[in-house]
């Protein structure tokens, strides 16, 4: 049983990854390394294959990127043009719109709900007419050919930390498998050589509100934690531990991991605990990537106009844009989920500004990833969505002026959008009323959004399930959830 | 027969009752119907749903039938049986299940529910719900000395043609009982002196040993604590600081005292109803404690009460009874007979809940518990009794001193300008506290700017922050008054906005400075929020002032509490106050008459007897002259603000004799403790397990399908009685349940393999009669952990080697029938602890405050909420860093990588079975982490130390890493790495010098660095090696 490190070519392998042991290992598989670093496609090479089964229909997408913008970013003045607001400036909302819904304790004590309409200017834009605030987003303008916007996302979450789990793994309860965590699980990896699932937290604006991140958003949950999304660090070195001490080479690390695997042989050969080979092969891995990861991060070839498409910061890592292309690198590499989190879109006080920041920060960058990954034929193969954990109120919290104002969290509708990979381009979906308040047409609960992530994927999110604590569990939950057949190309 | 039984798939699920024969021939319902049933049926013909009116959980129910009218179960006639006929039919209207169920029955399952009717379809109560049954017949003689459990294991494994393997070397028995018992490798001289011994009984004696080591509470509390779900965090939003490591500390203990289980039990979940509870048993309701928690702003009371409640509850029910009852949460468990009304009732046993909804993002949450030492207490006696010394004599002194009432006097201009000083140094006296979570900080001169005295309020933050102070004594609003603040900007760091606010019957009263919008606060152009002007320059003292009046606080208007508040920036905070034209007459710091008016109807803190009751008269009340001379000379010591010299030295002495007293108070270390309102609060099933749809009401009781809880008369069932009830005799849950968990522990893997769910959906147990038999040992025995566990080590079925033929690996591939020795890989803490142990590096100091060992830059920080105060990792220095990973501080939304790594959980639910992943992460870890370097280099350092022979030194090295000798080849290998290293590192000694300065110990002085350097690789190597991470 030498030379591991052939392993993709070995076929003992594949009789190796079905014993019990590989069940555990299951990262390490992901991240199998190839001296080419470019994803494999012919499945016999593939460490992680797909669980058997899957996927239960022909995916329209190979891989999905999430692009989270944590805070919860406004509908109104974003995606939901509401041109009838302006005559309501600082009235009341009326009672009949606003109901008996439960608020967020930050302004149920507000003495009143004047309205607050938005600042900026909106423009239909692109062939297919959709109207977005082209003040904010002159980038995202021009891809919206690309994009299926849905208005009427719909939470039951009112904070921001249970909202942010249960957009993430289908429940505001921790515990549960995260979506990037059920796809690797379900799907592997087209990628030896990299995790199934990677997730970037860039930075964002310093004076921007920024809620925490829960490492439970990437997290397996129940799923077992070789699922885990691996973070993909901004600084320092990109995965943790890559780097061998100062003083040990390369070289130094070659002899030792030759003479690591022998004794683990003789070890192995006397034990016959098939979990030892696994360990060998995971220590094959951890040494390549030690070179594969630097390779995944080194953007010295990526010509000037690719890097031009996402904008002044992609060389600086740790940036969104810089997030942006290396969601496209990992994609392109074969990893199966990749998901970006973008903090600091909570603005109940100031929002004008600081929506602005938190625009000149992402807008070019997705419409620059957008755009790359449609001019290298990626977008077909590749499921975007952008969107935060519930929507803002169209009442001002605080102060109100024309050009400044807050809003406070609002679960009931908001928007987000999808593109790529099975998604029909240039709609919109769902209707709101003028206060964007309520849904008066096609909602897309949270889940129903899960259970289309999932289809474009080639997954039946009914037949999607894990055993856990005596109930099979799915990322859309037990109540029954649909797909939004209305979104798919 | 034996086919039919593999045929089933049962062949590692089972344990026969009598001969194969039997099992082969009858289907058991337990055994082999009921996961049919639940898998397939009851999702719809169960406890919650019964379509077409069927049930088939329920014998009278199966054979009576559904609405159809054909009984579902004939026993003995399956043909005639309307579920066969289901089953087996092909038409889609009829087929069973139906094909929109996307469930599909597999002919095996067919054929056994068939089998099963046809030998008269008996039905049997779910197998962990009964009682615990004593075996009979094992089929051994009496007074054989083969101990229980290798009885039913040998008798397992013969069933399946298999034999235990040999027992393993010395070398590894001692290794795998000391890392089972105490997290740690042996020591050289244990292992010498565990070989020497070759009296009878020398395992048994190495067994006490490890008992008697301080070390095995702390491996037993790791364990435990995973299931309670301990953290130094409160894990949601802020993910402040949270201080209840006192409630680890007595895990701990707890097990080293090897305190019985029962009153383990007994303390964490009522030990505060316990007559006279001791602190311990007070800090041992943390256990309730620990669960995850909010502080965020806009969270809805009630949904935080009733969320803390279910958690609380499904925890007692995971770690107790091993049941799932979260489903049970929204409606009755689809699988197993827990109604909604059950888990309500159970859920009112925590629903009283004293704590508040909302955490308050604060280190101690209410209630908590202090820690006080008998030095502290000794401390806090003196203080006081100088304070009790101060206020005597300033009691005195009122009644000395000459005081004339300005109000009586005529004639003059009585107006005159004063400044009246709220803050200066210190607070009133009220409640003082700061948002959002940051502690008040007061600095002096040395570390911070000072305006005026000697200290002044600093704070920085990145977004909104204050300190507060509300319910001081009231202060009066002069004519003409203009309150004021000093504050500093530092230039560097500038805050958005600064706010003063002021409190009169409510928050009402602001003043803002800077950015008019950047806090949301107030009505805009209104008292609530008036735009005063641009921030103030930067980098010097400046005042705040602005006129009361301007504000809506009138003449004779009285402030109870204000706020310096800012957005962002650092900002040092100084002498606060107002400016008044004040007519004497009418300040109530100065006018007796004016503050007794002021004090009418109106009770003052610290102040009793009939004095209370004279001040709160008013003045115009007929009083004695004696009395009035009462109320004069308490107002003369107390309020009267141009009271003589004397009398405010003796005011500001006790202020800070009371200021110390309550800082010794703040400065002790306290823990949080679960205890339940005065008033319980009304418990109702709560419809689909909404906080906001209260349905039948419910009072606290056990669930119906378990003994009932007795000895209650018609009282109120509390806590205790639910805690006694877990231990009672008949309860059939919580023994197995428990005894399996450590079973688990020793073993890897528990008898029953799904250790956190015993209900129908669970796995059935491996050995069910073993397990019965430990855990009604167990119960009978006193709950006697200890004893347990040594039942279990000294066990044949432990002692085996663990390594086997592969025929043995492809039989029985989980190690499920134990057909060799249990090989599991360390946990991530055994891992560190291992490392630094060998590596001589470990700090085995016990307890305390959680520690921040080496971690990579920028694990709390990218997650971290800005204004949290564990956004910023503080990384332990010295001897802390070495401490063990029981004690490393665990912060929930981003635990330490080592831990996490290998799959430690984050402790934001109950864990009661960890993952063994194996990762390149992992490898990656081991291999580089600075952790693992810095002890490589401790023990390469011994290696040097001991002598210059390169065989010796890897001899030496194996040894203490693994307890054992290397084999030839094994020596060898190490020995041409060793050879190679010592060349390279001698032709390049720059990178041997930096890879032995790695970490924070000091490395030795005049060493050979090069050798050195290839000995911290080689033992790098060893700590990397399979069997240096698996207990083997």
């Amino acid at each position: 049983m030498s030379g591991f490190q052939l392993w993709p070519d070995n076929p003992t392998r594949r009789q190796f990854f079905a014993g019990p042991g590989l069940r555990m290992g299951a990262l390490a598989l992901g991240m199998m390394a190839h001296k080419n670093a470019k994803a494999n496609p012919d499945p016999s090479h593939l460490v992680n294959p797909a669980l058997p089964g899957l996927p239960h229909h022909k995916p329209t997408a190979k891989a999905l990127i999430y692009l989270h913008m944590n805070g919860a970013p406004s509908q109104i003045d974003l995606w939901d043009y509401k041109p009838k607001l302006q005559e309501y400036f600082n009235k009341d909302i009326p009672p009949s719109i606003r109901g008996a819904q439960r608020l967020s304790t930050m302004t149920s004590g507000q003495a009143r709900f004047p309205v607050a309409p938005s600042k900026f200017t909106f423009q239909r834009a692109g062939k297919c007419g959709t109207w977005i605030n082209t003040d904010l987003m002159p980038h995202t303008s021009r891809v919206v050919d690309e994009i299926a916007l849905i208005k009427t996302v719909n939470t039951n979450a009112i904070n921001h930390d249970p909202a942010c789990t249960f957009v993430m793994t289908g429940s505001e309860v921790p515990g549960k498998a995260s979506i990037g965590s059920w796809l690797a699980y379900g799907l592997g990896s087209l990628s030896n050589n990299l995790p199934g699932f990677v997730v970037l937290t860039p930075r964002f604006p310093a004076d921007s509100n920024g809620q925490a991140l829960f490492t439970r958003m990437w997290s397996s949950g129940f799923l077992p934690t070789a699922y885990n999304g691996v973070a993909l660090r901004g600084s320092g070195d990109p995965v943790l531990y890559l780097k061998n001490p100062e003083g040990v080479s390369t070289a130094d690390r070659r002899a030792m991991l030759d003479t690591l695997g022998s004794l683990n042989r003789m070890n192995s050969d006397r034990l016959h605990d098939p979990e030892i080979q696994s360990r060998i092969g995971q220590y094959e891995m951890a040494y390549r990537m030690q070179s594969s990861v630097p390779e995944l991060t080194d953007l010295s070839n990526e010509p000037k106009h690719i890097l031009d498409l996402y904008g002044p910061n992609v060389t600086s890592p740790g940036s969104y844009a810089h997030s942006a292309i290396m969601a496209r690198r990992l994609v392109e590499r074969g990893v199966r989920a990749v998901q970006l989190l973008h903090r600091g879109w909570d603005q109940h006080g100031g929002l004008p500004r600081e929506l602005g920041n938190q625009c000149k920060d992402t807008d070019q960058a997705n419409a620059g990833l957008i755009m790359d990954l449609k001019q290298r034929g990626m977008l077909d193969e590749t499921l975007v969505v952008w969107g935060g954990e519930f929507g803002r109120t169209v009442y001002c919290q605080g102060g109100l002026e024309r050009d400044n104002y807050g809003r406070d969290h609002h679960p009931r509708n908001y928007c987000m959008w999808m593109a790529g990979g099975g998604i029909k381009g240039g709609i919109t979906h769902g209707e709101t009323d003028d206060f964007s308040y309520n849904i008066l047409k096609d909602p897309v609960p949270v889940n129903d959004l899960n259970a289309t992530i999932l289809h474009c994927l080639g997954i039946d999110h009914e037949r999607f399930s894990f055993r856990f604590q005596g109930l099979d569990q799915r990322l859309t939950g037990v109540e029954p959830q649909k797909v939004v057949k209305e979104l798919l190309a | 027969m034996v086919r039919w039984l593999l045929s089933l798939g049962l062949l590692f699920a089972v344990v026969p009752q009598g001969s194969p024969a039997d099992v082969a021939l009858s289907p058991s319902f337990n055994r082999d119907i009921r996961p049919i049933l639940a898998e397939q049926c009851l999702s719809c013909h169960g406890p919650g749903k019964a379509n077409g009116g069927l049930r088939l959980d329920l014998e009278v129910a199966a054979t009576k039938g559904g609405k159809s009218g054909s009984p579902a179960v004939i026993p003995g006639k399956p043909d005639q049986s309307e579920l066969i006929r289901r089953i087996t039919s092909s038409d889609p209207s009829e087929m069973m299940p139906p094909p929109k169920s996307k469930k599909v029955l597999k002919d095996q399952e067919k054929a056994t529910l068939k089998a099963w009717i046809t030998r008269g379809a008996t039905y049997e109560g779910h197998w962990a719900f009964e009682p615990i049954r004593k075996t009979v017949g094992i089929g051994i003689k009496k007074g054989d000395p083969e101990s229980l459990i290798d009885r039913h294991i040998k008798k397992r494994l013969l069933f399946s043609g298999q034999a235990m393997q040999p027992e393993a070397s010395r070398e590894i028995l001692i290794r795998r009982v000391s890392f089972t018992l105490t997290g740690l490798p042996p020591t050289l001289l244990e292992v010498e002196q565990f070989q020497k011994d070759n009296a009878p009984g020398a395992y048994e004696r190495m067994v006490d040993r490890y008992f008697s080591s301080p070390r095995h509470g702390e491996e037993m509390a790791r364990h435990w604590l995973d299931v309670a779900r301990y953290a130094d965090t409160h894990g949601l939003h802020l993910d402040n600081e949270r201080q209840m490591w006192a409630y680890r500390d007595w895990v701990v203990r707890a097990f080293n005292f090897n305190m019985p289980f029962d009153q383990f039990t007994v303390n964490q979940i009522a030990g505060d109803l316990l007559p006279n509870p001791t602190l311990d048993q007070r800090i041992a309701t943390g256990f309730s404690r620990c669960n995850v928690t909010t502080g965020e702003g806009g969270s809805i009371d009630a949904e935080w009460i009733f969320r803390n409640a279910v958690e609380r509850t499904s925890t007692v029910f995971t770690t107790w009874l091993g049941l799932t009852g979260g489903c049970a949460q929204c409606h009755d468990h689809k699988f197993d007979p827990i109604t909604a009304k059950d888990f309500y009732s159970f859920y009112a046993f925590f629903h009283s809940a004293a704590d508040p909804a909302m955490d308050g993002n604060a280190l101690l949450t209410a209630p908590t518990v202090k820690l006080e030492t008998e030095e502290i207490k000794k401390r806090r006696a003196a203080l006081q009794k100088d304070l009790d010394g101060v206020h005597q004599e300033l009691v005195a002194m009122g009644g000395k001193v000459t005081y004339l009432d300005p109000s009586s006097q005529t004639g003059q201009t009585r107006q005159k300008v004063t400044e009246d000083i709220w803050f200066d140094d210190a607070f009133p006296t009220g409640r003082v506290f700061a948002s959002p979570g940051h502690p008040t900080e007061y600095v002096d001169a040395t570390k911070g700017r000072v305006f005026s005295g000697s200290k002044a309020l600093k704070r920085k933050d990145v977004g909104l922050a204050q300190d507060v102070i509300e319910d001081m004594p009231p202060k009066s609003i002069g004519a003409g008054a203009k309150l004021f603040a000093h504050v500093y900007i530092e230039p560097t760091d500038k805050p958005k906005t600064l706010m003063l606010q002021y409190f009169k019957g409510g928050w009402l009263h602001r003043a803002v400075w800077g950015d008019y919008d950047a806090i949301p606060w107030g009505k805009p152009g209104t008292t609530e929020k008036v735009k005063v002007g641009p921030l103030p320059e930067l980098g010097k003292w400046v005042r705040l002032e602005i006129e009361a009046e301007k504000l809506g606080l009138k003449a004779g208007d009285l402030v109870t509490g204000f706020a310096l508040t800012q957005q962002g920036g650092t900002v040092f905070w100084d002498k606060t106050g107002v400016l008044a034209n004040t007519d004497p007459a009418t300040d109530t710091g100065q006018s007796l008459i004016a503050w007794w008016k002021s004090q009418k109807g109106k009770d003052i803190a610290g102040v009793s007897g009939p004095l209370a009751g004279w001040i709160k008269g008013g003045p115009d009340t007929k009083r004695a002259e004696k009395e009035k001379a009462q109320v004069q000379s308490y107002f003369v010591s107390e309020i009267w603000k141009n009271a003589p010299p004397e009398v405010i030295n003796l005011r500001s002495k006790r202020l800070s004799l009371q200021a110390a007293l309550t800082k010794t108070e703040a400065d002790l270390p306290g823990s949080f403790v679960f205890a339940d309102l005065p008033q319980p609060r009304q418990s109702s099933v709560m419809m689909r397990g909404q906080y906001d749809k209260p349905g039948d009401k419910v009072e606290p009781n056990t669930p119906r399908f378990l003994p009932k809880l007795t000895g209650l008369d018609s009282r109120r069932a509390n806590r205790l009685d639910l805690a006694k009830w877990l231990v009672s005799a008949e309860q059939p849950l919580v023994p197995r349940v428990v005894v399996n968990r450590f079973w688990q522990q020793v073993f890897g893997t528990g008898l029953v393999k799904s250790s956190g769910d015993f209900g129908t959906q669970g796995d059935l147990p491996s050995h069910p009669e073993l397990l019965d038999e430990l855990a009604g040992e167990f119960r009978a025995g006193g709950w006697n952990v200890r004893g347990l566990l040594k039942t279990m080590l000294l066990s044949s079925a432990f002692k085996q080697s663990s390594g086997a033929p592969e025929s043995v690996w492809t039989l029985d591939p989980e190690n499920r029938l134990l057909s060799r020795g249990p090989r599991i890989r360390l946990d991530a803490e055994q891992i560190r602890d291992n490392a630094l142990f060998v590596g001589g590096l470990i700090n085995l100091e016990m307890g305390g405050k959680g520690t921040m060992p080496y971690q990579p830059p920028n694990i709390w920080e990218p997650v971290g909420f800005a204004g949290s105060n564990t956004q910023n990792y503080k990384q332990s220095k010295g001897e802390d860093l070495y401490r063990r990973s029981i004690y490393v501080f665990l912060k929930r939304t981003a635990p330490a990588p080592f831990m996490s790594n290998f799959d430690a959980p984050n402790r934001e639910t109950p864990c009661t079975k960890r993952e063994r992943s194996n990762t390149p992460l992992q490898a990656l870890q081991l291999m580089n982490d600075i952790q693992h370097i810095e002890a490589a280099r401790g023990l390469a350092t011994q290696l040097l130390t001991t002598g210059k022979d390169p065989m010796a030194q890897i001899r030496l090295g194996f040894r203490t890493v693994l307890a054992r000798n290397p084999s030839d080849p094994e020596e060898q290998a190490l020995l041409a790495f060793l050879l190679r290293e010592e060349a390279r590192y001698k032709t390049e000694p720059a990178a041997a010098g930096q890879l032995v300065r790695v970490g924070e110990s000091a490395p030795p002085k005049a060493m050979d660095e090069p050798k050195l350097a290839a000995l911290t690789l080689m033992v790098n190597l060893l700590l990397n090696l399979d069997e240096t991470v698996n207990r083997n």
